[in-house]
């Protein structure tokens, strides 16, 4: 271990306070759970309700504590022992920076969004006077031979109106091996010597200049902390889905990272992006092991943040969650859809974490993130169970008095620890959610106002009540699959507001619908009154569909922004890091439906841009193409661009002689020898967007 | 778009100078000249040396002819521009078009591409840029350090590299004893 954490009196005691209190709340509920069954006759599945019932409760109580940390925290101004708030902060700016990489992977992202996220990042930074420590690596994991020219073209575009050469730089990986993890991986292996911190950042990150500024101050003043994760809000929420999502993250999310912070410490979280990271450790002590699985194609760790924050901290190196730092954001998944692909790939990542649960010299505060983590998406599973056996239990219980006739008995049934048990479940549920409207109500004007901003978290909690058990559905849906050993494919996330069609709600969600029409009436005819308890379950299951369609479009959520609701401080006074990101696209051009990626076979500059970035053969030219390479140029020229698949595509590209053998035969070539959509391209070449939009001057 | 001195080509052969025209045409379009006039007379001027190279090799297609023309002038302009007649053509095409590119040559000095002798300030302007693309490899070696995952690990490996049926069954009959008599304690307990 090369650093140590210095842990004060005062840790050891808010983590025995944490774990004490979750304890005792799990403990008080189960204590309700057995009473609310005193003197009844059990059945198998009450045991397995009894079983299940602690886990689940833990969650609650879990969460519970971690917001009244956060509000307690809030109320005493800040946690006094916080990396970000110890002495070196009244001489900071006193503090050198060493020389820093932002490190921005992308893979098949909206070019146009990371590139003008960059040039904002940059400005930002020029502002502060200290761009001269900072360097930005777009890091490509793009399989998509259009997204990979546009890429390059963005990248000069980038270079040329930043005046940027020489620290802006553009990498492709060739094999894309271990996802985001590997292209950071690689970034390191190549270039991580040079700079001392890395700021690894999503495609959709922005982060202010004084941020960044300030966070390599943090590192240059604490040489034990390894990783300092900022708190990123989510922003340029069009979609009412993502409006109420933002809104959400505002008013609640700094709590809940408050609290995380004050119980952890400097055992804090990594989410992967906007945070700051210590290289040479990271290089040492971070790359991720393989998984003891069987299968070699599933050895991989899919959810490398926890488990890099895990063997950081097992270095002996701090990982702090800077959760008052402003100017760090993100964007969020713009409707339901967007975010169960997102949450089916976090869920098979997160049960992959199971392993690292009882690894050796893993700590315990790493232990207790990766059980968050866990349970998280085994709640969904466990709660289903509850659901089902708790309805049948139920039914099993009323015959059997129906039949038994006893008073005795019948008086048992509504045992007062039940609704002691109700009340202490909703009030665990519902406290932080009140806590955070409160820590936010005298910052009420920056939310639309104190009337509006209740308004919003009335209707936020609405929609969440509805929401919670369709994402119980597939979040169960999503651990069976990766239990199952089901391929979670990485896919890119879509950050537009384009809206779902009905048709694709009815698709993905109908299944839903039809399961509550089918499972109440069902439950109404054995249960009577007590299929009630299962209404607001079977609502959000049948109005899935609806919920999903009405939310995902774009023209709702400008209207409730226009009425004041759901606003967040972002957008009352949007900071100059986000302008011009919103992706407005009214009275734009629309996207030029010609492929992108011929633009490197037929536009001089593009292919000029695409050559000096990959590897050209020997300088005699004396390399010879393989006869498949050989077939494969002649089919692209004689069936058109049409007729290659997106792996052939990329393996053309790859080739600097094929690329540029194809620049001279595609022009050279008389029109009776060439597929007839090459005329066509050759005469819209000079109008193509890569030349308009990034490499002409404006 | 114009068909190219109509009284001296005729029938296919005329239709064959046209593609090669437009051809030519649609290629300098792709420099993005900002003098549309200057292009067009350059096609012209183009078209003209090829028929005369066509004359002397009537076998050649004029598209191939007139490309091929055009690609050696390019060639030839910016070697003689960036002093590097003895890099590699694809090279040289790649580092010259880029430096067309960066000192923006096809917005302020449209004419003077593939002009001969090029201006001085031109030549100048093409040598100064320079495209970074990627700093220098400073290699680390970064690979996983030994990670004890403690007991599950020998259980899972017990458990997955040894699985066989009669083991299953006596784990599921051992622990379906194990529930009965769970549920039969909690039955007396509760």
């Amino acid at each position: 271990m090369n650093a140590t954490t210095p842990h004060t009196d005062d840790f050891v005691v808010r983590r025995s306070v944490f774990l004490g209190l979750s304890i005792l709340l799990t403990a008080t509920g189960f204590v309700l759970m057995l009473n609310s069954y005193s003197g009844q006759t059990l059945f198998w599945e009450d045991y397995v309700c009894i079983g299940v019932f602690p886990l689940l409760f833990s969650q609650i109580a879990v969460g519970f504590i971690l917001a009244l940390f956060g509000f307690f925290d809030r109320l005493r101004g800040g946690d006094p022992h916080h990396l970000m708030r110890r002495p070196w902060r009244e001489k900071e700016d006193s503090i050198p920076l060493a020389a820093t990489a932002i490190v921005v992977p992308v893979y098949n992202e909206e070019v146009d969004r990371v590139s003008k996220g960059i040039a904002n990042m940059w400005r930002s930074l020029e502002k502060t006077g200290q761009l001269e420590h900072f360097d930005f690596y777009i890091c490509s994991d793009s399989t998509d031979a259009d997204h990979w020219v546009e890429e390059e073209c963005a990248w000069l575009s980038l270079c040329q109106t930043l005046n940027a050469f020489g620290n802006i730089f553009y990498r492709k990986r060739r094999h894309r091996i271990n996802g985001k993890s590997g292209n950071v991986a690689d970034f390191c292996r190549r270039w991580g010597k040079r700079y001392r911190y890395m700021i690894v950042l999503d495609a959709d990150s922005i982060m202010t200049g004084p941020t960044l500024v300030r966070l390599v101050r943090a590192m240059e003043a604490n040489p034990e902390a390894g990783i300092i994760q900022t708190q990123p809000y989510s922003v340029l929420g069009q979609s009412l889905f993502r409006r109420v999502l933002q809104f959400s993250g505002k008013v609640y999310g700094g709590l809940f990272s408050q609290g995380c912070s004050m119980a952890q410490m400097s055992s804090g979280s990594y989410w992967g992006h906007n945070a700051i990271i210590r290289v040479a450790p990271f290089i040492e002590y971070c790359d991720l092991p393989l998984l003891p699985v069987p299968d070699p194609g599933k050895r991989h760790v899919l959810s490398h943040d926890t488990v890099e924050a895990a063997l950081m901290r097992r270095a002996g190196y701090g990982v702090w969650i800077a959760y008052a730092e402003p100017g760090s954001y993100e964007e969020g998944p713009p409707n339901l859809s967007d975010m169960l692909t997102r949450d089916r790939r976090w869920c098979a990542g997160n049960l992959q974490h199971f392993w690292f649960l009882f690894a050796r010299e893993i700590e315990m505060g790493s232990r207790l993130q990766i059980w968050i983590g866990l349970m998280a998406y085994l709640c969904s599973p466990l709660w289903l169970i509850f659901l089902i056996t708790g309805s049948f239990g139920a039914y099993f219980r009323m015959r059997f008095l129906m039949l038994s006739a006893d008073p005795e008995d019948l008086g048992a049934a509504t045992s007062t620890g039940a609704g002691l048990l109700l009340a202490l479940t909703l009030a665990l549920l519902f406290i932080p959610r009140l806590l955070g409207i409160l820590t936010t109500l005298p910052r009420a004007r920056q939310f639309g106002g104190t009337f509006r901003l209740l308004i919003s978290a009335f209707l936020e909690n609405l929609l969440s009540f509805f929401l919670a058990p369709v994402l119980m559905m597939f979040h169960t849906l999503f651990v069976l699959l990766t239990i199952s050993g089901w391929q979670i494919k990485w896919n890119t996330q879509n950050r537009a507001d384009k809206g779902l069609t009905f048709t694709h709600c009815l698709a993905l969600y109908g299944w839903l619908s039809c399961l509550g029409l089918i499972v109440y009436p069902i439950a109404a005819f054995y249960l009577g009154n007590i299929s009630l308890w299962l209404l607001p379950i079977v609502a959000g299951w049948i109005l899935a569909p609806l919920l999903a369609w009405v939310t995902s479009g774009r023209r709702l959520g400008m209207l409730f922004r226009s009425w004041g609701l759901f606003v967040t401080p972002e957008e009352v006074e949007p900071p100059p890091e986000l302008q011009g990101l919103d992706g407005d696209t009214d009275g734009e051009e629309p996207a030029t439906p010609s492929p992108l990626w011929v633009q490197a076979l037929l536009s001089p500059y593009v292919q000029a841009v695409h050559l000096s970035m990959v590897r050209q053969g020997p300088a005699n030219g004396a390399a010879i193409p393989s006869r498949s390479l050989v077939t494969l140029r002649e089919r692209l020229i004689l069936e058109g661009p049409q007729a290659l698949n997106p792996k052939e595509k990329l393996r053309l590209l790859w080739n600097g002689e094929t690329v540029f053998w194809l620049h001279q035969e595609l022009w050279s070539r008389p029109g009776t020898k060439l597929h007839p959509g090459w005329i066509q391209l050759q005469a819209d070449c000079g109008k193509s967007r890569l030349l308009s939009h990034y490499l002409m001057e404006k | 778009m114009a068909s190219i001195n109509e009284s001296t080509v005729t029938g296919n052969d005329g239709e064959a100078w046209n593609e090669a025209y437009d051809r030519t045409l649609n290629f300098l379009h792709t420099f993005a000249l900002s003098d549309h006039a200057y292009v067009s007379q350059l096609a012209v001027d183009l078209i003209h040396e090829a028929r005369e190279l066509h004359r002397q090799d009537p076998s050649r297609d004029p598209t191939t002819l007139v490309m091929s023309h055009l690609q050696n002038r390019l060639t030839e302009w910016l070697a003689a521009n960036l002093d590097g007649e003895n890099r590699l053509r694809s090279h040289l095409l790649a580092i010259g078009t880029i430096a067309l590119l960066l000192s923006r040559v096809y917005q302020t000095a449209p004419t003077s591409f593939l002009a001969s002798p090029p201006p001085e300030e031109l030549r100048q302007a093409l040598r100064e840029t320079l495209l970074v693309t990627g700093p220098d490899l400073n290699v680390s070696s970064m690979t996983p350090r030994h990670l004890d995952y403690g007991p599950m690990l020998q259980f899972a490996r017990q458990t997955w590299h040894r699985l066989d049926v009669k083991e299953l069954a006596i784990a599921l009959v051992f622990w379906a004893g194990v529930y009965t008599v769970f549920y039969w304690w909690l039955s007396q307990l509760l």
